[in-house]
């Protein structure tokens, strides 16, 4: 749900990184927060474990400045990859305005990101949320490893993108699509507002 | 201290209680992490964050409480060396709030328990019934905003442009 606050014209939206593990979503927020100025971004939180695997979330604020005469802030969340923090994901995904699926291109990994993204659509529907109104664009991860290790971006738009959404390739180390991916879900999840959907909350 | 508020219908309530309970610091968000008023911050985005850390404090909480006691726990109260932090939920015909409040020795955990049952009682008899409105926020030709933000966020000085894989 969006929060529109017209009194003092802002917008905040949530979206969320979902994914199997070590697909690249806590990268993609590292990322970001590495290229963004400071006085457009709040502290980078991330509940991790010893080995840096995310155990709660990633959180990164970001201001993105005016948009038609509104303040636009987006919180960006990671979700635990992992096939045990099932809980976890729920309580992250809840209220998210929009979502981005980070699929890791390696072959071995397809199977992992089908169950996500099937894992995905379960969690929408607990909430009561028809996975087909929900924003979401798909980014194929690690495009940039040696092409005998991965699917091409095609091959895994035919097992995974059976909804046509928006969908990029990535280096998310690096940073090739990143900013890409962060335009496309923010473009999606604005959209929702400009044409007043009942996804939008405005209060 | 002055409150900042998403919902108006909240910002008397939550005055007197951060007067009278005399809290240093207050949130009242919704339990995705989204604020609906605020109390002591300076910046914006330290309220998005400590938002979503209260949020996930809640959560964890309550899912705790379900496996230990089969209920959620609703309050949970830190203390440290100077400051102490006091977080529990408010039911209201909208659904649940959680707050966030801090306090220092100017007060007490009874004083902010006490008070804080007052707010609750207050929010639920003040929240509005009115269904929400779903009207259009956003021009429909925001794209040209974002897409300027977006470069100048990233530094970039070209237009971001969306490739299909």
């Amino acid at each position: 749900m969006s929060l529109v606050n017209y009194a003092t014209r802002e917008i905040t939206c949530k979206i969320v990184y979902y994914g199997p593990g070590r697909s690249g979503k806590t990268t993609n927020l590292h990322y970001i927060y590495g290229q963004v100025p400071d006085d457009r971004k709040g502290k980078m939180v991330s509940l991790a474990t010893q080995t840096d695997r995310t155990l709660f979330f990633d959180f990164l604020p970001l201001d993105l400045g005016q948009i038609s005469g509104f303040t636009t802030k987006f919180q960006l969340y990671t979700v635990p990859g992992q096939v045990y923090y099932q809980t976890t994901r729920k309580l992250v995904l809840q209220g998210a305005d929009g979502v981005v699926f980070v699929a890791d291109s390696q072959k071995r990994q397809l199977q992992e990101n089908i169950e996500s993204l099937q894992d995905l659509h379960a969690n929408l529907a607990d909430q009561g949320v028809d996975a087909r109104t929900m924003p979401l664009v798909i980014q194929y991860n690690k495009q940039d490893l040696p092409a005998e290790l991965i699917h091409p971006a095609a091959d895994l738009s035919d097992a995974l993108n059976f909804r046509g959404v928006p969908e990029l390739s990535a280096d998310a180390l690096h940073g090739p699509g990143v900013f890409e991916t962060l335009r496309a879900i923010s473009e999606l999840v604005l959209k929702r507002l400009s044409a007043g959907t009942p996804g939008a909350a405005p209060r | 201290m002055k409150i900042a508020a998403v919902e108006s219908w909240v910002e008397a309530p939550l005055q007197r209680f951060v007067d009278e309970a005399r809290a240093r610091l207050a949130l009242l968000l919704h339990p995705s992490g989204q604020v609906v008023a605020q109390a002591g911050f300076t910046r914006q985005v330290d309220v998005m964050t400590a938002c979503a850390l209260a949020a996930a404090s809640h959560a964890t909480a309550s899912e705790l409480g379900r496996a230990i006691d089969g209920q959620p726990f609703r309050v949970l109260h830190y203390a440290g060396p100077e400051k102490q932090l006091f977080l529990a939920s408010v039911r209201t015909p909208r659904g649940v709030y959680i707050c966030l409040t801090v306090f220092d020795d100017e007060s007490s955990l009874g004083l902010v328990r006490m008070y804080f049952d007052d707010l609750a009682r207050e929010l639920a008899a003040v929240t509005p019934t009115m269904p929400v409105q779903h009207g259009a926020v956003l021009a429909v030709d925001f794209e040209a905003d974002l897409n300027r933000n977006l470069a100048m966020l990233f530094g970039r000085g070209e237009e971001i442009i969306i490739r299909n894989a």
